[in-house]
């Protein structure tokens, strides 16, 4: 099976996070960065994969500046076979569908069986990636993704619904699947991981000149403002109580 | 009365008589030493034989352990110098016998007798022989062979007594530590050793005529001849490498050879193993003072160093030293396809605590730490050892930096509320926080309090804005990827914030930085709080006579030789009162080598066993110089005493006596 986990690089989960002095994006500078942890799992839940069946690859591929080769090194490290970077310095100024048409772009020429990825990134949190990417490839897609199983038909996955509730789903291939944190134990690094993949192929391919202006576009990026508001209820009792249950069904919306 | 006097005086009447006629009975006391007057061409033809066949058994032992030495891969650090201080221990450990008698006194001196008059001997031997084709050199009537003919005697008869000394306690004390097999081989080579003294000895009582003294010189010949092959095919065969191995072990404790280009991941396999280890593995002989000293292997686990080190000799002579056969059995088997498999385990190799306790003890130079490390590094470099807390720490390292997993921002907010100054160079030291200082609760309080004390003494220090793990763990997990990120990242962040002196309060800290991060780079100096305080203990406020039981942290100690400067602090701080085990014996808290951060630990756990011994002095206090061993302790000693002692660090000692005024207000946290 030919497995490409699409894998984001994101800011370091305890890094102090500064907004940029235009207001558009964050300051990138004194910024270390790392592999988005849900795709850590995407990456680990190919390779397990792999290890299985006994045979295939596994393909990883990352948009962004020069740094994102520092974690696609990583990832050849962990066991991936080959990396393709994806040139794109201005990741910031794409929306969505943009990031998802670069994706597509690079992974279609591979015409994997499967494509994995982290159900959501810890930067930006949007959670479509992964779907747009599968509408843009015509592919079936399964999302929140906590094991996964080769069939003889294609793939039976388990889903995380809410509540404790799982949906088990049968799939054919190709398809992508989003895979949700936590439902493998990720391995760590080896030196003579790292060693291999200094040997392993890392391509680079330009990002196509833009073609499609951004549906949504970034207006301004800020850190949560905190604010408290407080305002006194007057009556009697009867009519505070009244007054209090008004609000929390109509403001605040908690009965 | 008078019936007794009556019997005495004929029993001296007898004697007296005896030694009248000595020489009409054939017994001859004398000062001299018999030798046969004449050997035949069929006597001397026979000799030859037999020393042609014994020694043709031994190179047909000896040939394949020596090929296996030299084809053992080189060694890529080893250097002969410092020349000076080989030659010294060579004197000191071989040829007086410094660490046997040391370590265990009464063995030890049986043992440098038996080796001292094997030395006495080897002149006595090689005339004894050459006697035989008639080419003997040193004449019994002579001056020089009177002495030197007496001389021996005299180690003979010490020789004698001790290996029948050495026999009992084999054969009827049983120490556990000499295994639980009874060698039989060793009471064979005894009972040879003690033929040859009686037999050299008998030679005082013989006239030069006759049959007895040809009997005693064969029989003092045969045992030579049956002697020999039995070094290479026992463990006796430390009387020919163990010299060799003392005098060329690798220089400095417990260090961790650095690993040589790109296909050396450790020890995965007998391809792996180097010349030196090869020469230590041969050397053992089997004593089990590694074993006496182990905690892994006193509190019921599977580690037993003696069996790791007999674990790669025995590899060694199965499947040699160029083989790809792993090294490491997965865990041991009940039955085991290979002997060597019964011996190395995975699973022994992740219990040492690398407390270097047998590398301290081995009196044939054998460095366990570095053999077990190497192991561990086999099995984490190429990703085979598979441990859900062994992933968690390297991946907690990786991703944060700190063993503790916890985010970069925690110490920032423990600096924060401190108020220590940022290290800008301005300040003489810097302060070395490390993962307990920095994130555990306890290790922060003996961090707050250590830089009270260096307030009080008006030194300036700041401590480094972004700090992160040593790597110490990483490094004795075998994990080089983790170590050798982190000791980059931390030479420079030193050379970036010009840091000139470090202190502190990790002994494992100081260790790493001082020792293990030359490998990537040199480092500032370094030094423990112990010694910092130390120095200045004439300004220290001295505190009333509360008992405290000092216990030496193993890497402060046999790592760094660092025994008086804590106790110099705890004898400010109280009356010091000395654990069982100290000192160079000191046995481990069990956190070391990585283990604090493992799973629960099979059978007792080391830290209990300690505490125990620790609560059982009766102290009011605990001492500790270390904040790994101070985190054992708090649980270990709760769990095993019902009122037990307070526990402080050295830092904790001598702070609480410094006026409040001098003291910073609000908690630690």
């Amino acid at each position: 099976m030919k497995i490409v986990v699409a894998i984001k690089q994101v800011p370091e989960r305890d890094a102090q996070v500064r907004v940029a002095a235009d207001g558009k994006w964050i300051d990138e500078s004194d910024l270390s960065y790392t592999i988005n942890e849900p795709d850590a799992y995407a990456l680990e839940e190919a390779l397990q994969l792999k290890e299985k069946s006994g045979a295939g690859e596994v393909v990883v591929v990352c948009a962004g500046p020069e740094r994102v080769q520092s974690t696609l090194r990583e990832a050849l490290a962990k066991g991936a076979d080959r990396a393709i970077h994806i040139e794109a310095d201005d990741l910031g100024s794409l929306d969505t569908l943009g990031v998802a048409q670069l994706l597509a772009d690079a992974v279609k020429a591979e015409s994997p069986d499967l494509i994995l990825t982290g159900l959501q990134s810890d930067d930006l949190g949007l959670g479509q990636t992964g779907v747009v990417l599968a509408e843009l490839l015509d592919i079936p897609h399964a999302t929140i993704i906590m094991h996964v199983e080769a069939t003889s038909a294609g793939l039976k996955v388990k889903r995380e619904l809410e509540d404790g509730w799982f949906q088990y789903v049968e799939m054919p291939l190709p398809a992508l699947l989003t895979i949700q944190s936590g439902g493998n134990k990720l391995r760590y690094a080896t030196l003579m991981g790292i060693k291999k993949a200094r040997t392993k192929e890392l391509k680079t391919v330009a990002a196509p000149a833009q073609v499609r202006a951004a549906a949504v576009t970034l207006e301004r990026v800020y850190l949560p403002e905190k604010q408290k508001k407080t305002e006194m209820l007057t009556g009697s009792p009867t009519e505070v109580a009244a007054k209090i249950v008004d609000k929390l069904k109509f403001e605040a919306r908690v009965i | 009365m008078v019936a007794g006097t009556l019997v005495a005086a004929a029993g001296t009447y007898q004697i007296a008589g005896l030694l009248l006629d000595r020489e009409h009975r054939g017994l001859n006391v004398s000062a001299t030493l018999a030798e046969p007057a004449h050997f035949s061409s069929l006597e001397s033809g026979l000799l030859v034989l037999c020393l042609v066949g014994s020694a043709t058994l031994f190179f047909r032992r000896f040939g394949p352990i020596l090929r296996n030495i030299l084809r053992s891969k080189k060694d890529a650090d080893f250097s002969l110098s410092p020349v000076g201080r080989r030659v010294w221990e060579f004197f000191s450990e071989v040829l007086c016998q410094s660490k046997v008698i040391r370590q265990r006194p009464l063995p030890g001196l049986a043992h440098a007798f038996v080796f001292w008059g094997f030395l006495a001997f080897a002149l006595v031997s090689l005339n004894h022989l050459a006697n035989g084709v008639g080419l003997g050199f040193l004449a019994p009537e002579s001056i020089v062979g009177r002495f030197y003919f007496l001389f021996a005697a005299a180690w003979a008869l010490l020789v004698a007594v001790s290996i029948a000394g050495l026999f009992i306690r084999r054969f009827f004390v049983r120490p556990i530590w000499l295994g639980e097999k009874l060698s039989y081989e060793s009471g064979w080579i005894a009972f040879l050793i003690f033929l040859l003294m009686v037999s050299y000895l008998g030679a005082f009582f013989v006239s030069d005529a006759g049959m007895a003294v040809k009997a005693l010189w064969w029989t003092h010949t045969l045992a030579l001849v049956v002697f020999l092959p039995l070094i290479p095919h026992t463990k006796h065969l430390h009387l020919v490498i163990s010299p060799v191995t003392v005098f060329l072990k690798r220089d400095g404790f417990s260090k961790i050879p650095p690993l040589a280009g790109d296909e050396d991941f450790g020890l995965v396999a007998g391809k792996d193993v180097t010349q030196l280890i090869s020469l230590q593995a041969y050397s053992c002989v089997e004593c089990g003072r590694c074993t006496e000293h182990c905690p892994a292997a006193n509190t019921g686990k599977v580690l037993n160093p003696k069996e790791i080190v007999l674990g790669v000799r025995s590899y060694l002579n199965e499947f040699g030293p160029s083989s790809e056969t792993p090294l490491l059995a997965e865990s041991r088997g009940a039955a085991p396809t290979d002997a060597h498999q019964r011996l190395l385990s995975m699973e022994a190799a992740f219990e040492c605590t690398t407390c270097g306790s047998c590398e301290y003890q081995c009196p044939v130079g054998i460095q366990h730490v570095p053999i077990i490390v190497g192991l561990r590094r086999g099995a984490t470099n190429t990703g085979a050892w598979e441990d859900d807390y062994g992933t968690k720490l390297f991946l907690a390292l990786e991703k944060h930096g700190n063993a503790l997993g916890l985010g970069a921002m925690e110490r920032d907010k423990f600096i924060q509320k401190q108020a220590f100054p940022i290290f800008d160079g301005t300040q003489e030291y810097c302060l070395w926080l490390g993962c307990m200082g920095g994130y555990d609760p306890k290790g922060r309080e003996i961090i707050a309090d250590f830089a009270r004390v260096m307030q009080y003494l008006g030194t300036t220090f700041g401590v480094l804005k972004k700090e992160k793990c040593t790597g110490d763990p990483a490094r004795r997990l075998g994990n080089d990827l983790v170590f050798q990120t982190l000791a980059e990242s931390g030479l420079k962040a030193f050379e970036t914030a010009k840091v000139q002196k470090i202190v502190a309060i990790c002994p494992h800290c100081v260790r790493t930085i001082a020792n293990d991060w030359r490998e990537f780079g040199v480092a500032p100096e370094i030094e423990h709080h112990s010694e910092f305080m130390a120095r200045h203990k004439d300004r220290l406020p001295k505190q009333g006579g509360e008992s405290i039981v000092y216990h030496d942290p193993c890497y402060l100690g046999r790592y760094q030789d660092v025994y008086e400067e804590p106790r110099a602090v705890v004898a400010l701080a109280g009356s010091l009162v000395e654990a069982p085990r100290s000192h160079e014996r000191s046995f481990c808290c069990g956190a070391g080598g990585g283990l604090a951060f493992l799973g629960e630990e099979q059978g007792e756990r080391v830290s209990h066993v300690r505490a125990k011994e620790l609560a059982g002095t009766g102290a009011e206090v605990v001492g500790t110089a270390c904040p790994f061993c101070n985190t054992m302790f708090r649980d270990a000693l709760t769990a095993v005493s019902e009122a037990p002692p307070q526990l402080l660090d050295i830092a904790q000692l001598t702070a609480r006596a410094i006026p409040a005024s001098q003291k910073e207000a609000g908690g630690v946290q």
